[in-house]
């Protein structure tokens, strides 16, 4: 392990640790309304550890994936039942259900395994379609798209009540999740994830074995996924197909772009920075525009992400792999490409 | 449309300290009843989402310019959802923890409600007239039920009420359903299954997704079925498909909608096809006879809004409005949030000038009204025919 860290300065990483601990305190001690910032803090640590699953398989292994809202609904769904309908203690859930979630990650990856960029996009699409309407369909045990009521998180006794213990509860996971997905990606599993995202051929050549890797890409990532699913099942303590809709994936792909892809702090801080944005900045926006201009305001949050998203793409050559790719190719042909390869 | 400011929230805040010595009510000044509602501005409903609170807004300057419930003005503010269950819960804590308002009213959608659900019991905060007619917003075995009052029939009721419609019409009546694959259809299912052991009756059941263009399939088993009266678990679109689609196959049963498809855009859409459809509804139109009809159709004129929008959401925004100024009137001077529970407990057979069956609750009641008109559509135009169907 020696060396591993050598080139980064670890230093600010305690007392980061230890604002995350006092966060909470802060905000008790700024604003009576502390408890609607933290609920908004909650999702953002519940989406930061969905969202380095998938920069795991988007950003390091270059497989983009429109459906993680549907593994989202599965670790939901699945720990839901587990813990309410089959008496399966939140704790054996919290190791149980990403497992099984991580099953569904190495199913929708044989796909993966030969096609690749806006194709592989489109069929994790339909992934989180059929995942919603499995959902509806498998009424008995999730009362269809009525939704689910969960039971709060117990573990070793203690009842995780508000916002304020789910927030600890949360966060726990979060740095958890951090520290050992910057190991492994710093380790031989994560260099073979990045070969394959430069240049399968070549990490073929150099006996990475392909099949097994783009599977293990899938199953960590759905696996984070579902974990991110217990969380949000049982801190939310509502959950209903309305939750898991396709904006919400192509929501986490914003928020690995605007991140910085293949940087697991890229993925921390973009959904931050989009949670907050969607959460707090934008209706403060909104209510300002409003309060001045006579025009329906009420759109601005699409166009603001379209926004976000567009200048990120431009500017943040990492994003969406394949699609980019073809851009950057596009471009530097111009004016002298040829027309059929982009149409 | 008006928004909450952070100064007014403030000054709001500076009031409530002003007012020490009395454990204050949050929400609830000398002067002033601040409401919460959060509707789709943004989302995939957002053209409700807008008439809504419009119309109710009507109704509270009414009554604000007659002086207010007790001396105190209703002031609403709003919130976003975009029908997004996990907003619809962010904008219930921040409307409760940091605008501090004294009860939520009309929010939008079924699953809206259900995720607040148990914010509503951990802050013992009431929820009047949630705006969907979900027969599970008035169920007592769910969490939070005693906070949530419903006002609309709902689509249990509804289907049960059409299916008696039917065979009162013709005994030899042969009943289908048309329902759209969901929460909402599974609402109708259990109005039919009920409907189905009172009669000694099967019937015929098609489902649809929401979204559906083609209703091929559907109706060829309907026809084939030999069904004579298809009631229509839909919203809009979707019923418009349908009875097209039978017209083009020359089959013309009755068709008999729930309270969705009451949308004037349904009978609008539909065309030859749609002529004769019957739609329950839980409420008087907006340009009945009745003596809250005229009043909004007042008011609105007075309001200079464009008039293409005076239709049903507005007034259903309007009505729901009556019930909630009826409720703050009976709980008195001294407003508190178990007081207004307790008053609203009290309605019985509140009828709005005329626009309701009757809305009543009781302690262990939470299911406003059961009873629907029927609204046939003849060229476009809608039409009443009958009175209240229990």
């Amino acid at each position: 392990m020696k060396g591993r860290y050598a080139d980064e300065n670890l230093k600010w990483i305690a007392p980061l640790i230890l604002l995350v601990i006092l966060l909470p305190f802060l905000l008790r001690g700024a604003t009576f309304s502390y408890r609607y910032y933290l609920y908004v803090l909650n999702i953002a640590g519940i989406y930061t550890i969905l969202a380095v699953g998938l920069d795991v398989l988007s950003g390091y292994t270059g497989l983009v994936s429109l459906g993680h809202a549907g593994f989202l609904a599965i670790g939901a769904y699945t720990s839901a039942i587990l813990v309410d309908q089959a008496g399966v203690p939140f704790g054996l859930s919290l190791i149980i259900t990403p497992l099984i979630t991580g099953l569904f990650g190495i199913v929708v990856g044989f796909p993966a395994l030969r096609i690749s960029g806006m194709y592989l996009g489109l069929t994790t699409m339909g992934f989180g379609f059929i995942v919603r309407r499995l959902i509806i369909a498998l009424r008995t045990w999730t009362e269809g798209s009525a939704g689910l009521e969960v039971t709060k998180p117990l573990l070793f006794g203690f009842t995780f009540n508000s916002d304020w213990d789910n927030y600890f509860l949360v966060y726990t996971f979060v740095i958890l999740v951090i520290v050992s997905i910057r190991r492994v990606m710093k380790s031989k599993v994560g260099r073979a994830l990045m070969a394959i995202r430069d240049s399968e051929h070549a990490a073929q050549a150099a006996g990475v074995n392909l099949t097994r890797y783009k599977l293990f890409a899938f199953f960590l990532s759905a696996v984070l996924a579902g974990l991110a699913g217990v969380l949000f099942a049982h801190t939310m303590r509502f959950i209903s197909t309305d939750h898991f809709d396709i904006l919400l994936s192509i929501y986490f792909i914003i928020m690995v772009l605007v991140g910085g892809v293949g940087t697991v702090y890229g993925a921390v801080v973009g959904t931050l920075f989009i949670v907050l944005l969607d959460f707090l900045a934008i209706p403060i926006f909104k209510d300002w525009l409003g309060s001045f201009v006579a025009v329906e305001v009420a759109d601005i949050q699409s166009l603001i992400f379209g926004l976000i998203m567009f200048l990120f793409i431009i500017f943040q050559p990492m994003g969406l792999y394949g699609m980019w790719l073809k851009m950057r190719i596009y471009w530097k042909l111009f004016p002298f490409n040829p027309k059929k390869r982009f149409t | 449309m008006k928004f909450r400011t952070p100064v007014s929230s403030i000054l709001l805040m500076a009031l409530f300290i002003g007012c020490a010595g009395r454990e204050p009510t949050p929400g609830v000044t000398d002067t002033e009843i601040l409401i919460g509602n959060i509707q789709d501005l943004s989302g995939p409903m957002k053209e409700l989402g807008m008439a809504l609170p419009h119309g109710a807004n009507l109704y509270f300057n009414y009554i604000n310019d007659k002086g207010g419930i007790h001396g105190r003005q209703i002031r609403m503010t709003m919130e976003d959802h975009q029908y997004n269950p996990q907003k619809a819960v962010a904008a219930a804590k921040k409307l409760i923890e940091q605008d501090q308002v004294f009860c939520l009213y009309q929010v939008i959608g079924t699953s809206p409600c259900e995720a607040i659900r148990s914010l509503l019991e951990e802050n013992e905060i009431p929820l009047i007239a949630p705006a969907t007619q979900s027969g599970t917003m008035s169920d007592r075995s769910r969490t939070g039920w005693k906070y949530i009052f419903h006002t609309d029939t709902g689509y249990d009721k509804q289907a049960n009420i059409l299916v008696d419609y039917a065979y009162e019409q013709n005994a030899e009546a042969k009943v289908a359903v048309l329902y759209q694959d969901d929460d909402y259809g599974a609402n109708v299912l259990k109005g039919i299954a009920e409907a189905e052991a009172r009669h000694g009756v099967t019937v015929q059941k098609e489902a649809f997704q929401r979204g559906a263009t083609d209703f091929a399939g559907q109706v060829m088993n309907l026809n084939k079925g030999g069904a004579t009266h298809v009631i229509i678990g839909g919203v809009v679109r979707e019923p418009i498909i349908a009875m097209k689609t039978a017209a083009a196959m020359g089959y013309a049963p009755q068709f008999l909608g729930i309270s969705p498809t009451m949308d004037h855009r349904v009978a609008l859409g539909s065309g030859e096809a749609g002529e004769g459809f019957i739609a329950a509804n839980f409420a008087q139109l907006y340009n009945s006879d009745v003596e809250g009809a005229k009043l909004y159709r007042k008011l609105f004129a007075a309001s200079g809004t464009d008039p293409k929008v005076m239709g049903m959401y507005n007034f259903y925004g309007f009505m729901t409005a009556m019930i909630l100024v009826e409720g703050l009137e009976r709980a008195g001077k001294r407003l508190t949030r178990d007081g207004l529970i307790k008053a609203m407990e009290g309605i019985k057979d509140f009828d709005g000038k005329g626009v309701f069956p009757g809305i009543s609750y009781g302690p262990n009641d939470r299911a406003g009204t059961d009873a629907v008109v029927l609204v046939i559509n003849e060229g476009g135009k809608q039409r009443i025919i009958s009175d209240w169907i229990e």
